[in-house]
């Protein structure tokens, strides 16, 4: 803000709303009104069109909550995003703590480490529909098994996960391996003067030093895991039994496949409403318990 | 001693990145295959030759994939583009005056993060319907311009510069316009190239959104395209890892000419005096 206060202009100028116009018109059309409209829209009765004809209060929600279809998308989200977020975040690392240190060999198996964020959701999802296949799929043949990954009820949604952990540990892997290197070396050695050993070290200095980083992970997975949708749509289509159907792919099935927009909004407005609780919940651990570490 | 211990170490390193990406090897090799390789026991990694083409052609057979990488460029492009511009100017305006209400507008946009894109994709849909862009580029990407985050960066950016610069400028007879794309602009390309590439890739990589505003089978994305591949009952798993490969090779180059800007984004930035 240091050049803000020196350009002040005393009178009314037009000028400084055409630069922030644009987007202001983008945020406005395409996020604002959408929110908005979908708050409404789970309030109200609405045609297959799209059109509001009546305001029909807590109806909707009380029509979605009766639904098993909504008991089995909502628990399967919860269980991707509370299963999700402490693997990814143990996962990237316990990669970052391996690849910390510089070593001849370092660009190699970081690239490696960071490779599966190069990689698309949809590609991601084809081949490991194709692994996970009960008869050319290579996993059962490497295991000796003859499970159906995806196709049974005891075993889909588990690897549906093993998918999302996989397409979130390269950047988050990145993170946490800045966050590592930035630590200065002076704090370390300290402590391994005062004669503390490797896992004291990363437990009182180095995990503290980048608990900005682990929240930072946490909250950004967590709200990914929660909008999980397009390995349900490659993969499973909410099968078998809707073992992995989660809120945004039933959200878009009642919304777009049946045309019942109120219904769809529903569950939008559920997603918000976990979005920022696990978001806020977040927040206030990094708060009361990293930094007191 | 420590010699060895490095190299287990880095050994073990190795094994990890490699169990890791084991899935990217399965495809490659697998879309060499032919079916009969593909269910021979015992499993091999490696095909007999890679000169074995098949796959690709099925796939190229089943969706026209080249107008598919084309879409996906042409979106990707406007996409980055655009939503770099209008940060740009938004950054400017925030950084460079004050107007009235211009707190409660920063706050609005900036508060446009908090909503996650993906819950309210059927409201806009209906938007995008009602504005005739379903099957068009423009209604491809124009959910994604708004970037509040590159803003946020953008205008601390700006802020950190020395206000002589403006100044100068400005006693030179220097408009805004120019300013912005003469001065500023090429002063930032570094971080203005990150911010371009992450839009880039974000929307290379989209899928459900493309999905929903794409009927026509020439103007989907590559990756709706490749979903087609497979479906519930007649479903070549050679060709589908034939059509992940090939879909890889962009995604590839794109990681490795945008890696250096996902991690060292603060490193690149003006040369001031």
């Amino acid at each position: 803000m240091v050049a803000a206060g020196v350009f002040a202009k005393k009178r009314f100028c037009i000028k400084p709303y055409l630069f922030v116009l644009p987007m202001l018109l983008f945020a406005v059309v395409f996020v604002y009104y959408p929110f908005f409209r979908t708050f409404l829209n789970g309030f109200s009765l609405v045609n297959a069109q799209g059109r509001l004809l009546r305001y029909t209060g807590l109806d909707n929600f009380r029509y979605l909550f009766g639904r098993r279809e909504f008991a089995s998308a909502l628990g399967n989200t919860l269980m991707l995003t509370t299963v999700n977020v402490p693997v990814t975040v143990v996962l990237s690392l316990t990669l970052a703590v391996i690849a910390a240190k510089k070593r001849t060999l370092s660009p190699l198996y970081e690239t490696l480490f960071s490779l599966p964020m190069a990689v698309s959701m949809a590609t991601a999802a084809l081949i490991w529909k194709t692994m996970f296949n009960p008869t050319v799929g290579i996993v059962n043949r490497l295991l000796g098994t003859e499970l159906g990954w995806f196709e049974s009820r005891d075993t889909a949604l588990g690897t549906l996960l093993t998918l999302t952990v996989w397409m979130g540990v390269g950047f988050n892997f990145l993170v946490f391996l800045s966050a590592l290197r930035g630590i200065s070396p002076d704090t370390v050695g300290a402590a391994q003067v005062d004669g503390a050993g490797r896992f004291q070290v990363f437990w009182h200095i180095r995990l503290p030093a980048i608990a900005p980083s682990v929240v930072y992970v946490a909250s950004s997975n967590a709200v990914l895991a929660l909008m999980t949708s397009g390995p349900v749509m490659i993969i499973t289509q909410g099968g078998p039994s809707r073992a992995t159907s989660t809120l945004i792919y039933m959200m878009y099935t009642s919304g777009y496949a049946s045309g019942n927009d109120s219904l769809a909004a529903c569950v939008s407005l559920v997603t918000f409403a976990l979005t920022f609780a696990f978001t806020f919940l977040l927040l206030f651990l990094e708060r009361d318990k990293v930094r007191g570490l | 001693m420590k010699l060895i211990k490095s190299a287990l170490w880095q050994l073990t390193a190795l094994c990890a990145g490699l169990i890791l990406v084991f899935p990217l090897i399965y495809a490659v090799f697998g879309a060499f295959k032919t079916p009969a390789e593909f269910g021979a026991w015992p499993p091999s990694l490696l095909p007999d030759s890679f000169g074995n083409l098949e796959n690709f052609k099925a796939v190229f057979k089943q969706i026209p994939m080249l107008r598919y990488m084309l879409n996906s460029l042409i979106t990707s492009l406007i996409t980055g583009t655009v939503k770099t511009l209008l940060s740009c100017l938004a950054a400017y305006g925030f950084a460079y005056y004050d107007f009235r209400g211009k707190k409660a507008l920063f706050f609005l946009i900036l508060a446009a993060m908090m909503l996650p894109a993906d819950t309210l994709i059927l409201t806009n849909y209906r938007t995008v319907t009602r504005l005739g862009l379903i099957d068009t580029y423009l209604g491809i990407c124009v959910v994604s311009f708004v970037g509040a985050s590159q803003l946020l960066l953008l205008r601390g950016e700006l802020c950190r510069l020395p206000a002589s610069l403006w100044d100068a400028a400005k006693m030179d007879g220097c408009g805004d316009l120019r300013y912005l794309a003469f001065i500023l602009m090429p002063m930032e390309r570094g971080i203005l190239l990150t911010l371009f590439l992450q839009a880039f890739v974000a929307q290379w990589n989209s899928y459900l959104w493309p999905l929903l505003v794409t009927t026509r089978m020439d103007m989907r994305t590559v990756q709706v395209g490749i979903s087609m591949l497979t479906s519930a009952e007649n479903t070549n798993y050679e060709t589908v890892l034939a059509g992940s490969a090939a879909a890889l090779v962009p995604s590839l180059i794109l990681f490795f000419v945008s890696r250096k800007s996902f991690t060292g984004a603060d490193a690149s930035g003006a040369e001031v005096e």
